[in-house]
């Protein structure tokens, strides 16, 4: 039960990624990509190859509405694959991490932590790899500062209203 | 035989991530070379129900302009029909219209999708073009749906000329406004001034000759430079792009088979 619920509000994540931030058009740098709100949230109670292919699934189903075939998908497995040793880093409590990780989990500072490495990390890698090569920097780091915040800024809204 | 063994499964999480890291290479490498498979791109059909879903949404708000544009369209091709007869072209060149159900504009590899796919008659490499000028070229085909690369993403690549006196460039995009393009290879002896129309050459089977390109906006050369830095004005004003024409050239694979023989 608690899996098909969790199941069903990624879903609706990925929905809402494609139908409306999919579609923003703020700025010509402003590409934030919120999907990825499914991966960080998820419990670290699976093995971590399961985590790292389940990662690899829900970046190759945003490279299929991207257009950016392998894009999404190896950045999400880097974040995966990351996870678990930034998390066992900074969160001192290990008894905390058996469930989702959230908000009433680890604390508001150790999200935010959390949440600002691996969002960077996932923008940094989708939109370097997007350009392909060095003559665009500039316009890859703005876009990854600029996209970045808006999506921790819903990362961190989704875990205030989700578990005050 | 044991210790490698047990070496393995001790890094069988790095060896994972690492399988999967150039599995996502492959494929990113694989798109940008030659994307054959349509079912991972937005010519899939669910995913181009959905654009088209979305677009249709979007479409009620702005009728208004739509219908400028299509009122538009229908003189020009109303003139076009006049002129058909005229034209050598007209028996090998038919046009498919096609409606854009998904663009982006702002990012660096810019794709727009069309509701048209191989049961149209839809080819790859073929072009794009609608009533202002040049769009782009069919990257990718799904049964009914199809990908284009527009004139606006750093990839694309398209033979011009300048109408005044057939000299021939190369348009690029260089990633940073979705109005203007480069045009390269304009050698430093020709003399460009702002204003120069640049059309396309007809020099692959991809677009007929003559269909507008943009208007020279300012032209650089520098010092001991043997090439023009042209900075074009597009015709084609993809922020409002909404119908769209497949140039569809009976002698195109014909055309291809040739050249492609000659390497």
């Amino acid at each position: 039960m608690e899996w098909t619920k969790q199941f069903g509000r990624y879903a609706l994540i990925m929905l809402l990624q494609v139908l409306l931030f999919d579609q923003l058009q703020l700025w010509g740098a402003c590409h934030p990509y919120i999907y990825i709100l499914c991966l960080l949230m998820m419990q670290i109670t699976l093995p971590h190859n399961v985590d790292m292919l389940i990662g690899a699934a829900v970046g190759l189903i945003m490279d299929v509405f991207c257009n950016s075939l392998g894009v999404h998908m190896a950045a999400c497995i880097l974040i995966m694959f990351i996870r678990p040793y930034l998390l066992g880093s900074i969160v001192n409590d290990k008894d905390r991490l058996n469930e989702q990780i959230s908000l009433r989990a680890i604390g508001i500072e150790a999200l935010i932590k959390y949440a600002v490495i691996l969002v960077v990390i996932h923008h940094l890698t989708v939109f370097s790899l997007a350009a392909w090569s060095w003559q665009h920097i500039g316009f890859v780091l703005l876009e990854t500062v600029v996209s970045s915040i808006i999506t921790l800024t819903v990362i961190i809204a989704y875990n205030f209203v989700e578990y005050r | 035989m044991q210790t490698l063994l047990k070496i393995l499964l001790r890094y069988s999480n790095f060896l994972v991530f690492l399988l999967l890291e150039v599995a996502a290479f492959l494929l990113i490498s694989m798109n940008s070379a030659y994307p054959r498979s349509s079912i991972l791109s937005t010519a899939n059909e669910f995913v181009a129900w959905q654009n088209a879903v979305v677009s249709d949404i979007r479409g009620y708000f702005n009728l208004r302009a739509q219908n400028e544009q299509l009122a538009a369209e229908n003189v020009a091709l109303r003139n076009r029909i006049t002129s058909m007869d005229s034209e050598e072209n007209a028996a090998v060149i038919h046009y498919e219209s096609a409606k854009v159900v998904q663009m982006t504009t702002d990012r660096l590899h810019n794709y727009l999708t069309i509701n048209r796919g191989s049961k149209d008659g839809i080819q790859r490499g073929q072009g794009i073009r609608n009533e202002e000028g040049v769009v782009g070229i069919v990257k990718t085909v799904g049964p009914h749906y199809s990908v284009v690369l527009p004139v606006i993403n750093t990839m694309s690549n398209i033979s011009c000329r300048f109408a005044k006196n057939d000299y021939l460039g190369t348009l690029k995009w260089d990633g940073k406004d979705n109005r203007f393009a480069l045009l390269a290879d304009v050698s430093a002896h020709m003399v460009v001034n702002p204003g120069d129309t640049i059309i396309t050459s007809g020099l692959s089977p991809v677009f007929p000759e003559g269909i507008p390109v943009g208007i020279v906006e300012n032209s650089t050369l520098k010092e001991g430079d043997s090439y023009h830095t042209i900075c074009v004005r597009l015709s084609t004003n993809f922020k409002r792009l909404k119908y769209v024409e497949v140039v569809q050239n009976a002698d195109q694979k014909e055309l291809e088979e040739l050249t492609n023989g000659m390497d």
